[in-house]
Order: C-alpha cells, then sequence, then structure tokens
C-alpha cells in the first residue's frame, strides 16, 4: 500500500516535471508529448468538478502526461462546449461533459456545434441519478407534500437549479410537466452554488447527485424526498417512478468527448486510459467516498446511445415546448 | 475546540510541512511574476503531486504556491507597469509611479509587509471566527451580490479619476465590452457581429496587458530619455518609520479586505480596489495617491491578500468553494480521503486546524523569502532601456500567447494598446474600464438571477424580502456623490 503510494508520488512528479518541461520544449514524440486539458463547461465546486480531480489525479498513470482541468462554465455549457468544438483535434483538449449539454440543446437552440458531428466519444464514465432535494427545516416532509405545495401556489415554491437546459433543469421541467405543477426556476452558476442557495434560504427545493450531497444527507442539513430511476437508492425515499414521474427522467452520464477528426490512434490511446482507469484500485477507492459509480463506455458504444439520446430528448423538447 | 486547535498546531508544526510549504511559495512566487502564467496554472499542475503526500504536507503546498503567486502578480505590476491578474491593478498605480521614481524596492518592501500583515491578521480571524464567518456567508445571496458589486462600482467611478464624468464614460465602456460574447444567462450573441472569435468574449489578461503596460512602453520611446534607465536607483529598503506611517492605512484594508472576503463571489479584485479608495479618502493629501504613493501600494496589497482568510470558510465549512482556488483546494482535499461538507469538521476538525495554521506560518515563511528575493527583482528596472523595453514588449506578447494559446488575443492585446496611449493622451484613467469589465459580468449574472427569484417582480421582492440589498441599492449613489465631492472639492484637484 505504502509502496504503491510511493511509486505513484514518484510518478506524478516525474508527470508533472515534464509537464513544465514540456509547455517550453517541442519534442517528437508519440502522443500524448504534453499536458492534455480537459474543460469542463461548468463552475466549480458541483459533481462534474469533484469527478475530475479524481479522473485528472489518477490517469496520469496511464497516459504519462498530466490532465489539466479547465473549468469553463457559461450560456449552461455551450461555452466550454463551443472552445473544445474549434480547438485543434490533436486530443490535447478534451471535453468533460454531460447528456443534457451534449444531445438535448441542440433541440432547444442553434447551437454554434453539430453535437454528433462535431464530437465523439472518448469515454462515458459512470452516471448518476437525480435525487430532489429541501432543507432539514423545511415544511415538506415528503414529495407528496412538495407536490401539493406546487399545486396550491403556481410559481411559489423556488427551485434552484444549475443553468437553463441544465442537469437539474431538465428533470426540474419534465417533473413539472409530469405531474402538472409549476415552481419558480432560478438559475445558479453550478450545483454547488445551487446548494448553497437551497442551505442560505434562498431557494425552497434543488436536486443534486449523491457526491454532492452524501455528507450534507450525513449532517442532517438536507432532506431526500425522492431519486431518479425504479430502483430505491435509499430505503425509505420513494423513486421517481412510484411518484409518478415515469420513463428515463434524471440519469446524468458522465462523458468525456474529443473534437470529431481526432485521430483514431489518439483516441484509442485515451480509450484504453480510460479503461485501465476502470480498473484501478485507488480509482474506485476515491470515486467510492465520492458516492460515485465507475461505468465506463468507450467510443462507438457510447456513442450509439448518443444518437438514442437525441431521439428522445427532441420528443421531449417538442412536448415542452408546443404546449 | 480549544483541543482541537492544539491538536492541530501541533500537526502544522513538522518539518516537511514547512520545507515543502517553502518551496511552494519560491515556485508561486516565481510563476506569479510571469505575466500569462497564473497561479491557478501553476496549482492546477502541481496538483496531482499533493495527492501523494499526506494531507497536512500537501495542502500547505498548495497553499504555498497560492501565497507566493499573489506577492509574485505585484512584482511586474510593479516594476513594469503589467498587472497580469485584476488583483494587482490597484498596485501598479502607485507602485510603478514609485519605480520611475527610482523607489522600486521600498514599494516592492511595503507590497511584502503589507501582504503579509493582511493575510496574516485575517487568517487568524479566520481561525478564530469561523461559525460567525460561516453564517455571514449563508446571508449574501444573488441580491445582495448585485447590490454589493453596483456599490463597488460606483464608489471606483466616483474616486478613482480627476473627473467623475470621464471616469463614467470608461466604466460604461468597460461594462459594455464585458457584454461582447455570449449571454451568460439566456447563452445568445451580443455584439459579436458574427466573428467567432468574440463568441466566448474579450479575455481578461490582454486587456490589462494592453492598456497598463503598453502605454508606459510608449512613453518610454516618445521620450528617448537620456539617462537611459527606468530608473537609475532601486533605491532604499523600506524604513520602519516609513512602515509605522502606513499601519493604520494596512489595518483598515485588511478589515475591508476580510469583509469582502466574507460575501461570495467579490474576492481580489474588489478587496484591492476598496482598500485603496478608502485610503484615499481617509488621507489628508488624497492627492498624492496615483502619484507615487506608498501607502497606496499598501492599501491595496494588504486589502487583496486579506481576502484568503474568509473565502477558506465555505470550503471547510460545506464543502462548496468559493472560487477556482478553493476549489482546487477542493480537488486536493477530496483525494486525500478529508470529505469536505459539514461533517469535515467533527471528523477531521484537528487537520482544519492544521491546515488553518499553515496558512499563518506560510505568510511567516514567506516574509523571510520574499525579503530575500526583493533585491533581485528589483535589479530588472536598472537595466538599460534599450534592453528592457525589447524585453517588456516580449513578455506582454509572450504573456499574452501563453495564456490560452490564441493568436486573435495578440491582435486585442495591441488594440488595447493603441486605446490605452489615446487615453492617456486624452487623459482619460483606464482604470474605471478595467473593473466594469471585470464586475460587469458577476453583476450581470447576479441581477438575471434576482430577478427570476423576485417572478419578475422585482420591486416587490426587494421592499418584501431584501430590505438590506434594497438599502445598499439606495445608499449607493449618495455615497458615491459624497466621495466625490470630498476627494475633488476646489481646494485639491488630483
Amino acid at each position: 500500500m505504502l509502496k504503491s503510494f510511493a511509486k505513484k508520488s514518484m510518478a506524478a512528479l516525474a508527470v508533472s516535471g515534464a509537464a513544465l518541461a514540456g509547455t517550453m520544449t517541442a519534442a517528437q514524440a508519440e502522443y500524448p508529448e504534453k499536458p492534455i486539458t480537459m474543460v469542463i463547461p461548468l463552475g466549480a465546486g458541483g459533481s462534474h468538478d469533484l469527478n475530475a480531480r479524481v479522473i485528472t489525479s489518477i490517469i496520469p498513470t496511464y497516459l504519462n502526461q498530466a490532465m489539466i482541468v479547465r473549468l469553463t462554465p457559461g450560456a449552461g455549457g455551450q461555452k466550454g462546449t463551443q472552445e473544445v468544438a474549434n480547438t485543434p483535434a490533436d486530443g490535447y483538449t478534451l471535453l468533460f461533459t454531460h447528456n443534457y449539454i451534449d444531445q438535448l440543446q441542440q433541440h432547444v437552440e442553434n447551437l454554434p456545434y453539430e453535437p454528433l458531428e462535431d464530437f465523439v466519444t472518448v469515454a462515458r464514465v459512470n452516471y448518476a441519478p437525480i435525487a430532489v432535494t429541501v432543507r432539514a427545516d423545511s415544511p415538506y416532509e415528503t414529495f407528496a407534500d412538495l407536490v401539493a405545495a406546487s399545486k396550491e401556489n403556481p410559481g411559489g415554491v423556488q427551485m434552484a437549479h444549475s443553468g437553463n437546459w441544465g442537469a437539474l433543469f431538465v428533470p426540474a421541467a419534465q417533473m413539472m410537466k409530469a405531474l402538472d405543477m409549476s415552481w419558480n426556476l432560478v438559475p445558479y452558476q453550478g450545483g454547488g452554488p445551487a446548494l448553497q442557495a437551497l442551505l442560505s434560504g434562498d431557494a425552497d427545493v434543488t436536486m443534486g447527485f449523491p457526491s454532492s450531497l452524501a455528507s450534507h444527507v450525513e449532517a442532517g442539513k438536507v432532506r431526500i424526498l425522492a431519486t431518479a430511476g425504479a430502483e430505491r437508492i435509499y430505503d425509505d425515499v420513494p423513486t421517481f417512478a412510484e411518484v409518478g414521474v415515469e420513463g428515463d427522467v434524471g440519469f446524468m452520464h458522465r462523458v468525456v468527448l474529443a473534437p470529431a477528426d481526432t485521430p483514431a490512434d489518439v483516441l484509442e490511446t485515451l480509450a484504453a486510459a480510460f479503461n485501465e482507469l476502470g480498473g484501478d484500485k485507488t480509482f474506485n477507492r476515491m470515486m467510492g467516498r465520492l458516492g460515485e459509480n465507475i461505468d465506463i463506455i468507450t467510443g462507438d458504444d457510447y456513442d450509439a446511445m448518443r444518437k438514442e439520446q437525441s431521439v428522445a430528448y427532441k420528443d421531449l423538447v417538442d412536448a415542452l415546448t408546443s404546449q | 475546540m480549544f483541543d482541537l486547535f492544539t491538536e492541530g498546531f501541533a500537526m502544522a508544526m513538522r518539518f516537511d510541512t514547512m520545507a515543502l510549504m517553502s518551496i511552494g511559495l519560491f515556485a508561486g512566487m516565481l510563476v506569479g511574476s510571469l505575466p500569462g502564467f497564473t497561479t491557478l496554472m501553476a496549482m492546477a499542475i502541481l496538483l496531482p503531486i499533493s495527492f501523494f503526500m499526506e494531507p497536512i504536507v500537501g495542502i500547505p503546498f498548495l497553499l504555498g504556491i497560492y501565497k507566493g503567486g499573489i506577492f509574485g502578480g505585484s512584482v511586474p505590476a510593479i516594476l513594469i507597469s503589467m498587472p497580469g491578474t485584476g488583483a494587482a491593478v490597484a498596485t501598479s498605480r502607485d507602485g510603478y509611479k514609485l519605480t520611475q521614481q527610482g523607489k522600486s524596492r521600498k514599494a516592492l518592501d511595503m507590497a511584502l509587509f503589507s501582504s503579509v500583515f493582511g493575510d496574516t491578521a485575517s487568517d487568524i480571524f479566520t481561525i478564530m471566527m469561523m461559525f460567525p464567518i460561516a453564517y455571514l456567508v449563508m446571508q449574501f445571496g444573488p441580491p445582495e451580490l448585485f447590490a454589493v458589486l453596483l456599490m463597488s462600482l460606483v464608489i471606483i467611478a466616483a474616486t478613482s479619476g480627476s473627473n467623475p464624468l470621464k471616469s463614467l464614460i470608461m466604466m460604461m465602456l468597460g461594462l459594455w465590452l464585458s457584454f461582447i460574447g455570449t449571454d451568460p444567462l439566456g447563452g445568445v450573441e451580443r455584439f459579436t457581429f458574427g466573428l467567432f472569435d468574440l463568441k466566448s468574449g474579450i479575455p481578461l489578461l490582454p486587456m490589462l496587458i494592453g492598456v497598463f503596460a503598453l502605454p508606459e512602453v510608449a512613453s518610454v520611446v516618445i521620450r528617448n530619455e537620456k539617462s537611459r534607465k527606468l530608473a537609475d536607483l532601486v533605491g532604499e529598503r523600506l524604513t520602519r518609520l516609513e512602515f509605522r506611517r502606513c499601519l493604520p492605512t494596512i489595518c483598515r484594508s485588511t478589515v475591508i479586505g476580510t469583509g469582502i472576503g466574507i460575501v461570495p463571489g467579490l474576492g481580489q479584485i474588489v478587496a484591492a480596489m476598496m482598500g485603496y479608495t478608502a485610503a484615499k479618502n481617509a488621507s489628508k493629501h488624497p492627492e498624492t495617491f496615483g502619484e507615487g504613493e506608498i501607502e497606496g501600494v499598501a492599501a491595496a496589497e494588504a486589502a487583496n491578500n486579506a481576502v484568503n482568510g474568509p473565502t477558506m470558510v465555505p470550503l471547510l465549512t460545506l464543502g462548496i468553494p468559493g472560487d477556482n482556488v478553493t476549489a482546487i483546494l477542493l480537488g486536493a482535499f477530496v483525494a486525500q480521503g478529508l470529505r469536505p461538507g459539514p461533517q469535515l469538521f467533527e471528523e477531521q476538525g484537528a487537520t482544519v486546524f492544521a491546515i488553518l495554521v499553515a496558512m499563518v506560518i506560510a505568510n511567516l515563511l514567506f516574509l523571510v523569502i520574499g525579503y530575500l528575493s526583493i533585491p533581485f527583482f528589483s535589479k530588472i528596472v536598472t537595466i538599460k532601456t534599450s534592453i528592457l523595453i525589447p524585453l517588456v514588449i516580449m513578455f506582454a506578447f509572450a504573456g499574452t500567447f501563453v495564456f490560452r494559446s490564441d493568436p486573435t488575443d495578440l491582435l486585442i492585446l495591441v488594440a488595447f494598446g493603441v486605446f490605452g496611449i489615446i487615453a492617456k493622451a486624452a487623459k482619460f484613467d483606464v482604470m474605471p474600464m478595467v473593473m466594469g469589465f471585470i464586475l460587469g459580468p458577476s453583476m450581470e449574472y447576479a441581477f438575471g438571477q434576482t430577478v427570476a427569484m423576485s417572478n419578475s417582480n422585482l420591486f416587490g421582492f426587494f421592499l418584501t424580502e431584501r430590505l438590506g440589498a434594497l438599502a445598499v441599492l439606495l445608499v449607493a449613489p449618495v455615497l458615491g456623490y459624497l466621495l466625490w465631492k470630498r476627494l475633488y472639492s476646489s481646494d485639491s484637484i488630483a
């Protein structure tokens, strides 16, 4: 254990040293010959940020290069996505995004990029079910309480989300439609600030993923009213299906994408590294601490899922905007 | 509580902690002093190293890089009028004038002492008042942030130039420039004229270097000075008497900076400007500010460093980072198995205190490291201008380019350089423009959130639920007017 730590720390030192040197010289070598930037089109402290910190701390062991996180929040994720879409497709700039930014937004507005044409999958890292959350001292003891209050006073319940058409906004909109109620949706710059708004009392309800919520639940600060999917995550908390929100609602796939013209051998190197990452013990342990699962799907397999998502989200947006 | 503190204190007192912290401080200072290389980049690159150290070694190492980097940023700001970050803008105002007067060493000494003082005082305050601060942080939502940002802009416009109308014009220009790009709330393109390069907005770094450094380069070239040196002397070190004269200012700035650190989303830039403005306003000779007043350097540096203590609080008590720097620390925490969140303190109270104690120790170590490094840095200005000026120009372009490797940024640099030269000739101060540009997007976002929160009934919302924010909004113009009258009354035209 200690030995492997010492080994890894040496590797990390070497990698970081090489990273600093790599920016100065342009030696001819195999990919990757300089640090790789992973752009997150979301704000600091959200679940993507936490996941990325763990990924980038372990993956240098398998890539022999540092991976640097760059947070580029803005325009519901479009700013960072667009930035990556327009970088050279050389494998040195990747995008760490999720299915809503990737496949839903294109049906809502005109994007400066075409998700399916401009990006290919490096790897789907994991997926997370969302949870509807209120403060521990909230009058809403159950999900039914929340629904009743929302119907009684349309728009009176303040819901903090992480940006329009983002990971918290979409399930909220789907839920409002399915249950015929209405919340006042207020944007924040990421899941972290949205949670802070709930804790400070600015918002009545928000949503979150296990990684961001676990310690707050244990500390008795927040209460979870329902979780996504058909299977219970917590024994005493109903699922979306049980409270009447059916279908593929509230699952977020965290996925690493690359610009579409990235050379095949580069994509293979990256995919191999991610597959090895999935089996790494330290990685599993750290992700476990965050309360996240690991389910690596690389390349074409997830690209097929992206096409299906695109069709499903088109139907959803049509249904939501045609009323 | 106290036994946790003593336990934490003992944990921090380790040789390897201090050794790595010193390395971090020195590395941070070097990186920070190169325009274009940000402290944040250095922290992100070196973050993985910290993962494989013990928490009480790895996290202080990162803190060292951070603290060294902040000071490093004021070195080019003082010596060649090239602030690499928004936080060093206020410092460069008097710092560069001091360099021209041959007092660069005094300016750097003052920057070091006031930084260390402001940081240390705010860290100790944070250790003692962690939970009250955590409570206060929660009182600030988007409406409060909007109100405080608006007030900051009013104060900056009212106090920064000789003519408040000119200042206002420049600030409006800065705000407009910040609109260029993609609207942060709605995702609509604004003022991009269909140009792709403008879609993600104008980057800050080329603007800073362009409007602050290039006009100074131009004026040295145009004057064609016979001395052929930026300054003949690096001058004396700071005397105890001068430090004592500035002590009230440093204390005031420390209080202001600590207070601003509590408000989520404000940060070092606002703190430096407010500390500087307050010092100017309290001074018996406000006309010397901007003309090489060492008190100005002290005011800005103490204030921007005093932000550091309180910004750690949301991270330590809630697990929610307030800015990019604390977000990187969050990553270090997670990888160390310290799960940030409301329970961190219960589970790892001693470690939390140890980290805070390490912050104080980092300051004291930096006092020594900085003091020993300053003589080498300050020699830069005694290089012949025929060599120094090309070097400065190279730094300006290289720094702009390494920031995000986009050639468009070089065009933007030149454009702002030309703009800065014209503005200087026309006696328009570029400071309000830069501040409007930096603070505009935060203010706009907070306003959009406020509108959403109010269900589009803004007036009723402020009146019934947000009286504090409303009060700030009402006081802002009055305060701005009073400050302007006081500073620019007929007998003291600056």
